[in-house]
């Protein structure tokens, strides 16, 4: 880092308690340089939300200091932020969906307001092209992101605060997304890029800073930074992102598809003919964009969604349209993709949601269908104990979890029933890298014991790490199936683009 | 150690809901006072006699209480349904037709004792039966159950009316049914007044329900159903068996209201002309539910609370000298602005659900 670079925002040693006594912050330091583009990494709960709610006058802090161009400011809320151009993209949404982009990004402005550049030139300027007259509800998420960075920037910021920006946003998105920021920079905009994705911030950002429980772990210049190195940071032991797999063994065959033809809800085909097998001691995973036809795949295969034509074949049995608690006592787990809609239910509480689906086996009930709590209690302290789901007790709703603990209840509970075939959709997304690593190494670990799994993910990453076999759906159709060996990540990114496997020259 | 969200969790919502009931209540009164003052008569003595009669002496309270006997039913009914994720409407109609059932039953030629039994046994089955109507339309062919119960209400009407006139009616006295053997009615609690034994009734139905919805794999399913259908699917539910069970139970809770009514209430021990000993107790039951937050335990004072006002306006119209027709109203009114937040709470909730 040149020496004459001029510092930005210096904040040091700050502390927030909160009224409940959650001390998030502890004395935390950080400089972040005018023009760069400063990654904060963490886990879920680190406290980089904390952190810049208290940069842009959000919220207060219980102690430290805070100085932004060489100024020692104290903003009595986020209006005095704005004022000397410090603007924050919130982590959830905060557009009125009935509203257009334009009448968002005008609703709100003080009425003394006076631009600086007029919309017009700032997109020309920015290259942020976004539908103006389109509502909200109609535009996908990362539209509406680059829709909240317009309204920022009109309002005159020069330093901008992204609160884990991506979450929602598919690869394409992120894409191009980030040739959005790099564009700011080179305007000399100085942005905050938070995150706990290890590769975008490697990706986009020139220095980074870890945040841990609430504290500096680290903080270094991207350049220097490797992928083990800041996993290690943010969880706080060595973290093994490249999972050790040994060689598979597969065995017998235990779940046969055979040209499956299934519907979305609005009547088109979302499945056309899709044929495969997944064996004993196998990973069996299905790449592809998503929306191309895997969700309603695997809902069919799990007795969620009616098969129009084909088999499906589990343990020998022809279970085509079976009913889910059929498959359930067959053998089968199913960590669903929307763990939010489908795998919970989130006003019902943790220790409810533990027995969902296993609610009627024995072990959990006394005579007259009556739950034998005690019984119930020790499962869910074991799922608890053993996933590590922080919760603040067994009868708080589901919905207060974090999405990560969320999804280890979801995990914790399919796991508990020791199938022999986990269908596992979209198993890790958005959780941190612990809990990442975790749920992985489970899935390995069933199929090292000899058990199958079917893994569905839309992470290239996750389904070449983790699958023996893999299969690339693109409309609906398989553009090959193969040995993870025998196949590289850019072969599987051109199928996912939909080419064939014989088109890209694998036989 | 009890699974689901704690009672104590609950005291601010408790307190809320006290709060709110007390401010619609002033609404209420606020708007039927003005009601009143236009109609030319005195808003204060009429809530003086209102509220006397309801709870001012030890009458009063005895028969608030009876007219909370029957809306404890009810309004377990329908809470049921909501926790089901339903919208039936329909124990209006099948208290009538159990009222039917315990008429019939007193038609028959039986050994004295054996008439209790046959009440209660032919008045549920008849409502269990109208309900199941509603339920298996519902799950055979997607009938929205707030249509069906509606239509299923009127016929129950009309079927009722049509028998008390003209099949079971008393030579001596055509306003009404043939009365029901005294060894077929239930005991009074507290003599000379309207208070009887069918309190406890209600209240172990409902303490039985309270356990049934959270302490059992039943109970389980039913919420499990009402909160998310497509995770309660994911668990493999079947969502037409536990729908069904919703309805014949809520045709249960309804059926021993309306067949409690006609052999428990003194003194007519009948079905009157236009079934006015019976009408309304079913929709009452709705707002009881609402006040009540669909919550079994808090159906017990909301039951009270709307018994109450239903024992308040008799006095108001005797004493204050407030016509019948305008005592109604108030009583539309104070009993509408009183399920308003409930009301909106399930229309968000559902919103919310899609
Ligand atoms: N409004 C709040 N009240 C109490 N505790 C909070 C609040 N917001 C966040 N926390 C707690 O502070 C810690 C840091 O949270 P947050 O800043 O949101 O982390 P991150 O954004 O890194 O996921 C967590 O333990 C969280 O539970
Ligand atoms: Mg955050």
């Amino acid at each position: 880092m040149p020496p004459e670079k001029e510092v930005a925002i210096e904040m040091v040693n700050i502390s927030k308690v909160y009224p409940d006594g959650v001390l998030a912050l502890d004395k935390v330091s950080l400089t972040i340089y005018k023009g760069e583009i400063h990654g904060i990494l963490g886990e879920n709960g680190a406290g980089k939300t904390t952190l810049m709610r208290i940069l842009y006058g959000n919220i207060k802090p219980t102690g430290g200091k805070i100085k932004v161009f060489g100024k020692e400011v104290s903003f009595g809320s986020s209006k005095d932020a704005i004022k000397i151009g410090i603007g924050m993209v919130h982590q959830h949404p905060s557009l009125v969906p009935v509203f257009t982009a334009l009448e968002n990004i005008y609703l709100g402005l003080p009425s003394n307001f006076k631009e600086q550049v007029s919309l017009k030139e700032l997109i020309e300027r920015t290259g942020i092209k976004v539908p103006l007259e389109e509502r909200i509800e109609d535009v996908s998420l990362g539209i509406a992101q680059k829709v909240e960075i317009l309204k920022v920037l009109y309002r005159g910021a020069e330093i901008l605060i992204l609160d884990e920006p991506t979450t929602n946003m598919t690869v394409e998105e992120v894409k191009e997304f980030f040739s959005t920021l790099r564009n700011l920079k080179k305007m000399g905009k100085t942005i905050i890029f938070i995150s706990h994705k290890l590769k975008e911030v490697l990706d986009i950002t020139d220095n980074i800073t870890v945040l841990r429980r609430g504290k500096v772990s680290g903080s270094l210049p991207t350049s220097q930074a490797t992928p083990e190195e800041l996993a290690k940071l943010m969880v706080g032991r060595e973290v093994f992102l490249k999972l050790e797999k040994q060689g598979s063994r597969p065995g017998e065959k235990i779940l046969r598809v055979e040209d499956l033809w299934v519907k979305r809800n609005d009547g088109s085909w979302a499945v056309k003919g899709v044929s495969f097998e997944v064996r004993y001691g196998e990973i069996f995973g299905i790449a592809g964009v998503e929306g191309n036809g895997q969700s309603e795949l695997i809902e069919a295969i799990t007795g969620l969604r009616r098969a129009e034509r084909g088999k499906v074949f589990f343990k020998g049995e022809n279970v085509t349209n079976a009913h889910p608690l059929k498959l359930y006592t067959m053998g089968l787990a199913h960590i669903p993709e929307d763990r939010q809609k489908t795998g919970l239910i989130l006003d019902m509480s943790v220790a409810e949601n533990s027995i969902l689906g296993i609610h009627r086996k024995r072990d959990f009930l006394r005579p007259m269908m009556i739950f034998n709590e005690n019984k119930i209690k020790e499962h869910v302290e074991r799922l608890i104990q053993q996933y590590e789901i922080v919760v603040s007790k067994i009868n708080a709703p589901a919905r207060s979890l974090s999405g990560g603990n969320q999804q280890k209840v979801v995990v914790g509970r399919e796991f508990s029933k020791t199938p022999d075939l986990i269908i596992a959709s979209q198993p890790t997304r958005g959780l941190d890298v612990g809990a990442t690593e975790y749920i992985r190494s489970l899935l390995l670990k069933m199929r090292n014991n000899g058990k199958a799994v079917l893994l569905m993910s839309s992470d290239i990453d996750e389904v070449m790490g983790l699958s023996d076999r893999v299969a690339v759906i693109y409309e609906g159709e398989f553009m090959g199936i193969s040995e993870t060996s025998s196949v590289s990540e850019k072969e599987i990114g051109m199928m996912m683009g939909g080419y064939k496997m014989g088109e890209i020259g694998i036989k | 150690m009890s699974l689901q969200l704690k009672l104590g969790e609950r005291y601010k919502e408790i307190l809320f809901s006290i709060s709110e009931v007390a401010l619609a209540t002033l609404i209420g009164i606020g708007i039927s006072a003005i009601l009143i003052k236009a109609g030319g008569y005195s808003p204060t003595s009429a809530f003086f006699y209102l509220f006397k009669g309801a709870f001012g002496n030890l009458y009063g309270l005895y028969t608030s209480l009876s007219y909370s006997t029957p809306l404890m039913l009810t309004g377990l009914a329908f809470a049921l349904s909501v926790r089901a994720g339903l919208f039936n409407i329909g124990a209006e109609g099948q208290v009538y037709i159990a009222a039917l059932g315990a008429i019939i039953a007193a038609s028959l030629a039986l050994p004295s004792y054996l008439y209790l039994l046959a009440e209660f046994a032919i008045g549920i089955g008849l409502a269990v039966m109208w309900s199941l109507f509603a339920g298996i339309l519902k799950v055979w062919k997607g009938v929205n159950e707030v249509v069906s119960t509606i239509m299923l209400n009127w016929i129950a009407y009309w079927v009722t009316e049509y028998s008390r006139s003209n099949i079971f009616y008393d030579p001596l006295s055509p306003d009404r049914t043939i009365r029901i053997p005294i060894t077929g009615r239930l005991p009074i609690l507290v003599e000379n007044t309207q208070l009887y034994s069918g309190i406890f009734i209600s209240l172990i139905v409902v303490i039985v329900t309270y356990v049934i919805l959270w302490k059992t794999a039943l109970g389980y399913e039913i919420r499990a159903v009402g909160l998310s259908p497509s995770a309660s699917k994911y668990a493999g539910i079947k969502y037409s068996l536990v729908a069904l069970e919703a309805f014949a139970l809520s045709g249960l809770f309804a059926g021993i209201a309306g067949v409690m009514e006609t052999i428990g209430r003194p003194p007519t021990y009948a079905i009157v002309t236009s079934l006015t000993n019976l009408v309304n107790l079913g929709f009452n039951g709705i707002t009881v539910s609402l006040i009540g937050r669909n919550n079994p335990i808090g159906i017990i004072p909301a039951s009270i609370f709307i018994g109450g006002l239903m024992a308040g306006a008799t006095s108001m119209q005797i004493f204050a000298g407030v016509p019948l027709e305008m005592v109604q109203a108030v009583q539309g009114i104070i009993v509408m602005v009183l399920a308003l937040p409930g009301i909106i709470r399930l229309i968000k909730s559902k919103i919310r659900r899609r």
